[in-house]
């Protein structure tokens, strides 16, 4: 433990992994507990009972007047009429039955106040679950709401609002979700630097698609810097300073104009098509979480969206699900805003270190346990309710489903007939879908790709999931600092697997496509083009530039090139290939390209 | 059906009104019964008359929890000083649609 002297020291270092490369040097806005907010069950004497329900009670009154002021906004911004959206929500913290049960629970069990609301109010949302009514059913999500407020100010965690910042921060948190990230004000951002955290954090994607420098992996940071500090975040080598000195900014300021520089690659326009040289069409699709991004799609180029991470639905949601209904209308209208280039819906990939479902336990090791497609065939009836939605409105335009985490046949043809036994009950209710749509598999699993030959005769097309097949090919956990270096994107096995499912899918006759945090670093993706694969999706954001660097390249040459670099030794023999022939190959992309550690 | 009660216990009053607006006893309906309930003196007691469950008419996560969808047959049940105006205001509140058919449903 640091001493609080040494806390508060000038120039303090730390290193993490360098996530998203430039140099940014701000003031720091920190960000509590990941926008969710956390509470400790607490066992309570006697004599604290009554501090406790005191404190409780103060909470409701805080609720309720930040409630109301919520409420005289939207009345403010969206008219009268939408104003008594919350007025159920304001009910509550006046319902006296509720505040009398939460008290009896203070008091008969000897708990905190935090422990008593979120007991109470899981039985009430558990009682809602079992509601017939579908509509009524998913108002269990205003209980929730109410909660999440309830905690946050008993917690002490004031609601910071992250829409409207008034000057550029770099932010600070223990790990940073989707959930915050839509709702920061990404003008005024900076950069990241965050505790948790590897490569593939949600910290990390994100600040690579929005191309901010970002520092993950850091542990401590949250521990040592506090909201206005000024902080540097160095994303190219993975190092952060705390309160530096005036000599200190000065030298950073420097380096970071220079990479600003170096990084002023030219960006192709949405309008140039994706080809190299030698004419070969490249399709650049799109990876989407947030349904927000879709806007994104035109302006960034995409042809579709080759990845929608259908769990993310489910973000600041549990333990209610989303109902069909709800479902419908999202991928309606990702099949809407796509058009003829369409949208792929990988069904929830949830379990293991993303969500859990309630009723299902925490995993010793939730990268080999139960998830995804695993999770789906055990919880049938969700998976039933997300195809019925992804069936109906596969009517609206051109929808594919991909299976997430298949390791055996038999398991992909349980999936396809679970999906032929929805699609025979919607059409003897007369319900629309597309009867013809295409089903293929996420090959995340090296057991699924040496039967790729297989799998590509029961599919319609293959998926290659970069992000999972390199952890379980090369049994490295990436978001683990301690062998994160042994993730090695271009470790010759990868290499050599892309090839044998290129070579798998084209002898079957299938389509094959490639999705993951790969596609968007261009000098692995100048690796995948070069291995066959013509589809690629990724971040939104990362598409001009990927696009930029397609258009540079000459095909004939690099396929040469990787095929050498498949029979090289290591990830290093192959990087130091690459450095040494790209550039003489593409020298207007990356003579520009800054080179690596 | 099963006869209503009315001025047959001393001071209480039992209504029956069946729920026809579109998407039944939702939020923002429930929180329209709840706030005009808590305005009497009365208790106020809502029952579902197909299962009997009861919910304190002045507690918005009982009524809530009622889940009364269109077509479901209430009681409701009051007591006190003004149980007989709180009734009938309460039944015509319900029979009324709670004041506006409330259009999309979104909320």
């Amino acid at each position: 433990m640091a001493s609080s002297k040494t806390t508060r020291s000038r120039d303090v270092k730390l290193l993490g992994l360098a996530a998203s490369g430039g140099v940014a040097v701000g003031r720091v806005l920190r960000l509590d507990e990941h926008g969710r907010y956390q509470f400790y069950y607490i066992g309570i004497t006697a004599g604290q009972v009554r501090n406790e329900i005191t404190r409780l009670h103060q909470a409701f009154k805080e609720a309720r007047v930040q409630m109301e002021e919520i409420q005289d906004r939207l009345a403010r911004e969206l008219g009268y009429k939408h104003s008594y959206i919350l007025d159920a929500h304001l009910l509550m913290l006046e319902d006296k039955r509720l505040m009398t049960e939460l008290e009896q629970e203070i008091r008969s069990r000897r708990i905190n106040a935090e422990w008593a609301v979120r007991d109470v109010t899981d039985r009430a949302v558990e009682a809602y679950r079992h509601v017939h009514d579908q509509y009524l059913r998913e108002r269990a999500s205003d209980i929730e709401d109410v909660t999440t407020r309830l905690l946050a100010i008993l917690s002490g965690h004031a609601k910071f609002d992250l829409s409207k910042l008034d000057e550029d921060v770099i932010v600070v948190a223990c790990d940073i979700w989707p959930s915050t990230v839509a709702e920061l004000d990404f003008n005024r951002v900076l950069g990241f630097a965050t505790d948790a955290g590897g490569m593939t954090s949600h910290a990390a994607i994100i600040a690579r698609a929005l191309r901010i420098p970002a520092v993950v992996g850091l542990h401590e940071v949250t521990r040592l810097i506090r909201t206005g500090d000024t902080i540097i975040v160095d994303g190219g080598t993975g190092e952060i300073i705390l309160r530096p000195t005036r000599p200190v900014i000065r030298q950073y300021a420097e380096k970071r104009k220079r990479d600003v520089a170096r990084l002023a690659i030219p960006i192709a326009q949405p309008s140039e098509p994706a080809e190299t040289i030698d004419g070969v069409r490249i399709r650049l699709r799109a990876n989407v979480e947030l349904s927000t991004e879709i806007e994104s799609l035109a302006l960034f180029g995409a042809e579709g969206i080759g990845l929608y991470r259908s769990e993310y639905i489910f973000l600041n949601r549990l333990p209610e699900l989303p109902g069909e209904d709800e479902q419908y209308l999202i991928y309606a209208r990702l099949a809407e805003a796509t058009g003829e280039a369409g949208a792929s819906i990988r069904v929830f990939d949830l379990g293991g270190d993303k969500l859990t479902l309630e009723g299902y336990k925490e995993e010793q090791n939730p990268a080999l346990g139960l998830r995804a497609i695993r999770l789906s065939l055990k919880a049938e009836d969700i998976f039933r309710t997300q195809l019925r939605a992804i069936l109906r409105a596969s009517s609206h335009g051109r929808l594919r489903i991909v299976l997430p985490l298949i390791s055996t046949i038999p398991e992909l043809r349980q999936a396809r007939a679970i999906i032929d036994l929805v699609k025979r009950e919607m059409a003897d209710r007369g319900i629309v879908y597309d009867a013809e749509i295409p089903i293929g598999v996420m090959i995340e699993v090296p057991a699924a790709a040496m039967m790729a030959d297989l799998f590509a005769r029961e599919v319609d097309f293959l998926s290659i999931g970069t992000n999972d097949l390199i952890q379980y090919l090369l049994a490295v956990d990436r978001a683990n600092e301690n062998v994160a270096h042994l993730y090695q994107p271009l470790h010759p096995a990868v290499l050599r697997t892309i090839s044998f499912l290129v070579r798998a899918a084209k002898s079957a006759r299938v389509p094959i496509e490639l999705c993951g945090e790969m596609a968007s670093d261009p000098i692995h993706a100048i690796v995948l083009i070069g291995l066959g694969i013509r589809t690629l999706s990724l971040a939104p954001a990362s598409i001009p530039l990927i696009k930029n660097a397609v258009r540079s390249i000459e095909l004939a040459r690099v396929r040469s090139l990787i095929k050498d670099a498949m029979k090289l030794a290591s990830a290093a023999e192959v990087e130091e290939m690459l450095a040494r022939e790209l550039p003489r190959q593409a020298p207007r992309f990356f003579a520009a390209w800054p080179s690596r550690g | 059906m099963p006869p209503i009660r009315e001025h047959l216990v001393e001071a209480m009053q039992e209504r029956r009104v069946i729920v026809s607006n579109r998407l039944g006893l939702h939020a923002r309906a429930a929180a329209r019964l709840v706030r005009r309930a808590t305005q009497f003196t009365s208790s106020v007691e809502i029952i579902r008359e197909d299962t009997s469950q009861t919910a304190d008419g002045k507690s918005i996560l009982n009524v809530l929890l009622l889940a009364a969808s269109r077509g479901t047959s209430l009681i409701i049940r009051t007591e006190g000083p003004d149980e007989e105006r709180a009734a009938s205001e309460l039944v015509d509140l319900v029979e009324q649609k709670f004041g506006e058919e409330i259009s999309d449903g979104l909320f």
